[in-house]
């Protein structure tokens, strides 16, 4: 396989995925912050006021990150794929563009009174300034995600001379695969966020006596938690359909089915074994797999074998969707404990046993596991194609010397390492002493 | 006049969208880039600065970029986004070119950000560590600049002469940031940091002005058609007035610069005017002697652009952001002239119980 497409997709992954990470955060405190400034309109007690005034703090770093972070991947579109917009620019220029100014607005005209002007605003109005936030970066998202969805399933267009140019921008942006994979976005940020508040909570439990907050924001994580991960489990399923529908090649690879009208077990586990065709150690539920696979006119099940070499690495694409089951399962158990501990009153009472307290803190990023391993799935699964069976990454790959990009790769990981462990640091020194209030005024300083 | 020579030569009607739209776009983007240097300047300058400050000076200089940073941190992203919207063609010509300088300005973009604003939030032991990730941050993104503005000048040739010119611009474009940088704290600020400012500005003004010739002389050195674009015809008064302004700006920084350090501390808003009118001549010529092509001699601004229907989508979201950013811009921007004022005290509410 060519190096220098090998290195280029590490990198661009590498860059995609830190900045989903914070992406996901973001998104979910947004809508978390709105529930807050919601309820704290409801209740009678300023508790929701505590809650909204820790968790704001963690929102401004995540919204630093996610926005700093989407600068390498803005810039590594055009210099690790230079050929990429010379063939979707007529769909992807708009789109981006698109993204870029919803953050611009959502930046220049709320955020900043969302963090900084909360005193010069009454309580209504700041309120109404969260959620178009929250609606911005929703929206903002929706434009990427339109994008990478249609890079998967290309509609309303027609394909000429080796560029793409639209014939139809709602089918463009409502094409197959968006609304799932928005709502498997959706998903996993609901379950980032929810698995952050269950763990700071369940860390501060340990240094510091349970303030009023801290039951408010146990019980949203849960229920949060619980919530989301239903809705993954739609979305997966959805998702899953979707592939065998318009993906036959990545839905063959996520199964391990290498011959076409063979017997479509439903693979559980096991090894991929790209050269010979075959899954060692196997364990499979027979006849179960048919349901999830693409099929020809005549209704011939799709095997690997069809796509003569150009479908996705098999094991990555098998394994990251087994991983995204796997988190998904583990999250309906740790959402339903947490329930149990809601109903033990553990919060309330400030005597939650170390067990749970240790289980609940290191489950605090899992939520970043279910969001990785989909990014790993529907990237992973779409290679060699970069426009599912039209464009290939070998054609858009550029002429960078490999060892330009091994140098490149290893200076992102290391300002990444470094950001990622300021990021925590500072999560822990919050949740530890608490978070300190930020002034920014206009033209003073 | 041009206008009917471009229109005669492309064989376009001068009201043809496919005309006049890339135009319209390319002035978008030049003046982000003016915006983006000049605005965002003095902030990648200062940064730099920090790297060479006393210790006890440092969060002094962090808190006078404060008020600014959220509108600094977007031009960037606006650059690139109209960009890529606006000429898919060339943006993989030009930036498939350019991939070391652009991961330098990508992490270089990206650690200052996220340190800025860290620093505001971390305990006091580690502001500090925070400070130099935003300086280093902030020379990596300066030499980045200069990196790729000397790419973009020698159309992309290799060799190690031009690697020596590459690092030789590096090390211009990190001066000049640094001279704007001084220059505006100059104005912003009085006492040691100012005393410290004009130490800084007098040890760039020179490198910066080698920076502006070189750049100049290379460009038109370098590449046949700009020679002749600029010797060509009645050209030359232009030249010369150009070259003059440079020279009477240079003059009057290391003038004003000496009278601060000997006599008077008046006038201190002339050093960042001086270099700002640098910065715009500079920007200006390099805009004329590459108009209209995005790459030199290959890639005109109609090649590059999007078709007309994606054109007019983006164009009309434009047309919604920009009274946006004109009017954010203009409320955030327009303290940044003259001596920093100290922000009031919140009016608190009393409550009573």
């Amino acid at each position: 396989m060519n190096t220098t497409v090998w290195l280029s997709q590490v990198q661009f992954l590498t860059s995609l995925g830190f900045l989903l990470l914070f992406l996901l955060l973001e998104l979910g405190l947004a809508w978390v912050l709105l529930l807050f400034k919601a309820a704290n309109h409801l209740a009678q007690d300023n508790t929701w006021v505590l809650a909204y005034r820790f968790w704001v703090r963690v929102y401004a770093l995540a919204a630093i990150l996610a926005l700093a972070a989407a600068v390498p991947v803005l810039i590594q579109i055009g210099s690790l794929w230079p050929g990429l917009l010379d063939r979707i620019g007529d769909v992807a220029g708009p789109l981006l563009a698109g993204a870029i100014l919803t953050t611009f607005i959502v930046k220049s005209c709320f955020m900043g009174a969302m963090l900084f002007g909360q005193r010069g605003l009454s309580d209504a109005a700041h309120t109404a300034v969260v959620l178009m936030v929250a609606l911005g970066t929703s929206l903002a998202v929706f434009w990427a995600v339109a994008l990478l969805s249609w890079m998967q399933t290309p509609a309303g267009v027609g394909f000429l001379n080796g560029k793409y140019f639209v014939i139809n921008w709602y089918e463009v942006v409502l094409n197959p695969s968006v609304g799932w994979i928005f709502l498997l976005l959706v998903a996993a940020s609901g379950l980032t966020v929810a698995f952050v508040m269950l763990g700071v909570i369940a860390r501060r439990a340990s240094s510091l006596p349970a303030d009023g907050s801290a039951v408010h924001v146990f019980r949203t994580g849960a229920v949060i938690g619980l919530a989301a991960v239903l809705v993954y489990a739609v979305a997966i399923t959805g998702y899953g359909k979707m592939v065998a529908d318009h993906q036959p090649a990545k839905a063959a690879a996520t199964a391990a089915y290498w011959h076409g009208g063979s017997q479509p077990d439903l693979a559980l586990f096991g090894w991929p074994d790209e050269r010979r065709a075959q899954t060692s150690g196997l364990i499979a539920w027979s006849h179960a797999g048919g349901k999830w696979l693409g099929r020809d006119e005549t209704g011939r099940l799709l095997g690997l074998d069809h796509f003569s070499g150009m479908h996705p690495p098999v094991a990555l694409t098998f394994w990251s969707f087994r991983l995204t089951l796997a988190v998904a399962l583990a999250m309906v158990a740790a959402a339903c404990g947490a329930l149990w501990c809601m109903r033990r009153k553990y919060i309330e009472h400030g005597d939650m046993p170390p067990a749970w307290r240790i289980f609940f803190s290191s489950l605090t990023f899992l939520g970043w596991v279910a969001g990785v391993a989909v990014l790993c799935h529907v990237l992973a699964g779409l290679a060699p194609f970069v426009v599912n069976h039209t464009v290939t990454f070998l054609e858009v790959v550029g002429s960078t010397a490999p060892v330009h990009l091994l140098i490149g790769i290893v200076a992102h990981l290391m300002v990444y390492v470094l950001l990622m462990a300021g990021f925590i640091h500072l999560l822990r020194h919050g949740v530890q002493y608490g978070v300190v209030p930020v002034a920014r005024r206009r033209g003073r300083a | 006049m041009i206008v009917d020579t471009l229109v005669q030569l492309l064989g376009f009607s001068a009201e043809d969208p496919a005309f006049w739209m890339p135009l319209v776009f390319m002035g978008l983007l030049f003046c982000i880039i003016v915006a983006a240097v000049v605005l965002d300047g003095f902030d990648i300058g200062v940064g730099c600065l920090t790297l060479f400050a006393p210790p006890s000076l440092r969060p002094r200089m962090m808190s006078l970029l404060g008020p600014w940073r959220d509108a600094n941190e977007f031009w960037l992203f606006l650059g690139l986004g109209v960009f890529v919207a606006a000429f898919p063609n060339a943006w993989g010509a030009i930036m498939g070119q350019l991939y070391l300088p652009l991961c330098l300005l990508a992490l270089g973009v990206l650690l200052r950000s996220v340190s800025f604003e860290f620093r505001l939030r971390a305990p006091a032991g580690m502001q500090q560590r925070w400070i130099i990730g935003f300086g280093l941050g902030s020379l990596a993104t300066a030499v980045a600049h200069g990196l790729l503005l000397a790419r973009l000048v020698v159309a992309y040739r290799s060799g190690d002469g031009y690697l020596v010119f590459g690092v030789f611009v590096a090390i211009c474009c990190l001066a000049a940031y640094c001279l704007l940088g001084a220059a505006w704290l100059i104005m912003r600020e009085q006492g040691a940091l100012r005393l410290k400012a004009i130490f800084w500005g007098r040890r760039a003004v020179r490198w910066t002005a080698a920076g502006a010739v070189a750049v100049s002389v290379v460009l038109a050195f370098a590449n046949t058609g700009v020679f002749l674009k600029w010797s060509d015809g009645p050209q030359w008064t232009m030249v010369a007035v150009l070259w003059f302004v440079l020279l009477l700006c240079f003059v009057t920084i290391e003038l004003s610069l000496q009278r601060m350090v000997t006599h008077s501390d008046r006038a201190t808003l002339l050093p960042f005017l001086a270099t700002l009118l640098t910065f715009l001549v500079v920007l200006g010529g390099m805009f004329y002697s590459f108009f209209p092509y995005l790459v030199l001699d290959d890639i005109t601004i109609w090649d590059a652009a999007a078709s007309v229907d994606s054109l007019r989508l983006i164009l009309a979201a434009c047309v919604v952001a920009l009274p946006v950013a004109l009017i954010f811009n203009i409320w955030v921007y327009w303290r940044m002239f003259g001596l920093s004022r100290a922000p009031e005290p919140p009016e608190l509410k009393r409550i009573d119980a």
